[in-house]
């Protein structure tokens, strides 16, 4: 009889804790008259780690801020977190950070789902969202309030960069080996765009699983199609073996790849040379550029990171906090979230190592330009054709 | 210490008043939990509040059955596609639509279940890896699944909205006390079963399964009917789990997650329901928070990144991360065989008799 008494006064102790109300903890402000708190995820364990070198970058250029005296005064305080590409633990990362450190402004962030899962949270916590290292038509379109991106969507490369196929190196017999997602498939969109004004179409297109190991039957059907110029829209590891099959099946026609796969000193040491000769689009000046802002950035990392290979990623963590930066010095010492909104959605025509970049309240896309860079001797990057937009970008306002 | 006198004392849940009283202790800490902590940390709770799910669940099969998967993450995804797909496309409500993808994924644990009462140890794992990666790439494969790009998990609605009656789960908080009832409800439940009849043929298999099926325990019912359990704990967990993330691609249910899985029931303690929370609470922690603010300790966090960039690789912090992770792995499998529920037993046995 006493213990069911017990009991009963239990749960409604439990019932009555229940109905308490349950409020929300905003976080702290992202900054304070010493600093700004800036943050990246990026995969530093587990098997994407290759591509955490993008988070390192961004740290290289807010040391350089810091010590040329920091913006108005204060200097950034940065945060790296690991998240080993995996968005349970991206979402984990950037909800304490935002909720205990108090973060003003998140750069870069290497991984689609990474970004998708936390894309809404940032968004309405209000913290601003500059430069995701992915591609994704969800990230601009429609427009989010919080987010600018400036990786060039892959439509549009792959529209520049068969534009270039077509009326510079004449190709009349293209092919396009693609991976089987959005990435590989918007290439392919934007391949066949640009085609259709020619009045070409491709001779054969194929795609690949991400995990496909054998593809002997897939290299074949390119070979036997005849193509000269061969797109290849696929990830580091199938492009390997791509090239690795076809120069075994004496196949080597003009291969065209994204800029994703434009760390040449890297692709051509996995291909054991096989890289050299190969066309891709650049989002980035090339790390072995003189161009000065390179070269500073070069001496930075000798300084800061002497252990640090120099490679395209490292410098695309840079290539997206630069605008960043631009902003906050616009902003003046009056810095709030929505001064700072203003000043990304002004920025028009800003350039540092990448493509102008040019926000407006209405479109977040920061530009559809690229390079076009063909893998030289040894890796070195050889430079084709300098910045080129996408005539045929369908999300411009005319 | 844990005499029992006679069968209904063996049977009961609670097996004594002490055990009873810090129960519900437990429960109270874990009811009042938002009230004292700060809102980021109960998204952590909530994920290791879903492993603690799915832990029970793999320990039905591996503690207590002796069987083993390396595919649980295939079940897990089951049960997060599914109970998203089913609400979205279907219009389910929630309730309906993640028992619905539970059974789903019971019925494939009930079919991966079958080539089980053939294969043992090293080739019962090689099935059940290449089902977990099979489903994997299925999903990546089929558009209705969002393909490799993954799906947005609808918001969260506990009633039927379609009825006009809406409870609408839009926090992390309000997510945390669904998943902790389930929770509850699931542990307990799994606790019970392994109470029953049910529970006790699982563990006759384990120990020799010749005997058991001598004795009159039916093999084929009980060892298909242990993966069909311990996939519907999945599926109900992977359910759960869609919604605590919100966006979830294939990639994020890789052959890792499985392993994962694993390790959290072998460092909790196979066998032992308690074992399988400790272990899913322990190594989520590690996994999710471990170290992650060590660099701004002073001293000691800046030594740590200076050894790790001079002898380890550039990444810094994230080195020892992994390797403490790894130690305290090893460790508990060298020195506590029993996982840290051997640790636990210890320590009840040290008290009990306190101060002698």
């Amino acid at each position: 009889m006493k213990g069911t008494r017990s009991m009963v006064f239990w749960l409604l102790a439990l019932i009555l804790v229940l109905m308490l109300p349950v409020q929300g903890h905003a976080g702290p402000p992202g900054f304070d008259k010493k600093e700004i708190r800036i943050a990246q995820w990026g995969p530093q364990t587990g098997p994407a780690a290759p591509w955490g070198s993008v988070a390192r970058g961004s740290d290289l250029i807010f040391r350089i801020v810091n010590e040329e005296g920091g913006i108005h005064g204060r200097t950034i305080k940065y945060f790296i977190r690991d998240d080993q590409y995996n968005p349970a633990q991206t979402k984990a990362v950037v909800k304490e950070l935002v909720e205990r450190r108090g973060i003003f402004a998140f750069v870069g962030g290497v991984g689609a789902p990474c970004g998708m899962a936390v894309k809404d949270y940032l968004a309405e916590n209000k913290v601003v969202w500059v430069g995701p290292s992915t591609a994704i038509n969800e990230y601009v379109f429609p427009v989010n309030p919080y987010l600018f991106a400036i990786y060039p969507l892959y439509e549009d490369e792959a529209s520049i960069l068969t534009k270039y196929a077509v009326e510079k190196l004449k190709a009349q017999k293209i092919g396009f080996f693609y991976q089987n997602d959005s990435y590989g498939k918007s290439g392919l969109e934007g391949c066949k765009q640009r085609l259709n004004t020619y009045n070409m179409s491709l001779v054969e297109e194929v795609s690949v699983e991400p995990s496909e190991k054998d593809l002997s039957s897939q290299m074949l059907r390119l070979k036997n199609s005849g193509a000269e110029v061969v797109f290849l829209w696929v990830n580091p590891t199938s492009a390997t073996i791509a090239l690795k099959t076809s120069a075994t099946i004496g196949f080597k026609p003009q291969w065209i790849s994204s800029d994703t796969l434009s760390d040449f000193p890297l692709m051509n040491t996995i291909t054991g040379g096989l890289w050299e000769g190969v066309i891709t689009g650049g989002f980035c000046l090339p790390p072995d550029s003189d161009h000065s802002t390179i070269v500073k950035y070069r001496e930075a990392a000798k300084k800061y990171a002497p252990e640090e290979r120099f490679g395209t990623f490292y410098l695309a963590g840079m290539l997206f906090a630069e605008p960043l930066i631009d902003a906050l010095q616009r902003v003046g010492p009056n810095l709030s979230t929505d001064a700072f909104l203003d000043a990304l959605n002004s920025t028009k025509d800003f350039q540092g190592i990448g493509p102008k970049i040019t926000w407006s309240p209405d479109v977040h896309q920061g530009t559809d330009s690229i390079q076009i860079l063909q893998c030289g001797p040894g890796g070195s990057s050889i430079l084709l054709q300098d910045w080129v937009s996408n005539d045929l970008a369908t999300w411009k306002p005319k | 210490m844990d005499m029992k006198r006679d069968y209904y004392e063996d049977i009961e849940i609670f097996s004594s008043g002490t055990v009873l009283f810090w129960s519900i202790a437990l429960f109270a800490v874990l009811f009042t939990l938002p009230l004292y902590m700060p809102s980021y940390n109960i998204y952590l709770f909530n994920i290791i509040l879903v492993h603690v799910i799915l832990a029970v669940g793999l320990n039905i099969l591996v503690g207590y059955t002796g069987q083993i998967s390396l595919g649980h993450a295939g079940f897990f995804a089951i049960g997060a596609y599914g109970t998203s797909l089913l609400m979205m496309h279907l219009g389910i409500p929630f309730f309906a639509a993640i028992i619905a993808a539970g059974l789903i994924a019971a019925l494939s644990g009930f079919i991966i279940g079958l080539p089980a009462l053939r294969l043992e140890g090293p080739y019962l794992a090689i099935a059940t890896l290449g089902f977990g990666l099979t489903i994997m790439h299925i999903i990546g494969r089929w558009e209705i699944f969002g393909g490799r790009m993954g799906i947005q998990a609808p918001p969260l609605d506990i009633g039927i909205p379609q009825w006009g009656w809406s409870v609408p789960l839009d926090s992390d908080v309000k997510m945390y006390y669904l998943i902790l009832v389930i929770a509850i409800v699931m542990v307990i439940g799994a606790r019970n079963m392994m109470k029953t009849r049910i529970g006790r043929a699982f563990v006759a298999i384990r120990d020799d399964d010749i005997a058991a099926e001598v004795m009159g325990v039916n093999l084929l019912t009980f060892k298909t009917l242990s993966f069909a359990v311990s996939a519907f704990y999945a599926g109900v967990a992977g359910g759960l789990f869609g919604f605590v993330l919100g966006f979830f691609d294939p990639f994020t249910f890789n052959l890792i997650l499985s392993i994962i899985f694993l390790v959290m029931i072998v460092v909790g303690g196979l066998g032992s329901v308690l074992g399988a929370v400790m272990g899913a609470t322990l190594i989520t922690y590690l996994q999710y928070d471990l170290l992650k603010n060590v660099d701004e300790m002073p001293y000691l966090g800046d030594a740590l990144v200076w050894i790790s960039r001079k002898y380890f690789t550039v990444i810094g912090l994230e080195n020892f991360n992994s390797i403490m992770l790894g130690i305290i792995m090893l460790g508990i499998v060298i020195f506590e065989p029993l996982g840290m529920f051997g640790i636990w037993i210890r320590i009840k046995k040290y008290w009990k008799t306190w101060p002698f």
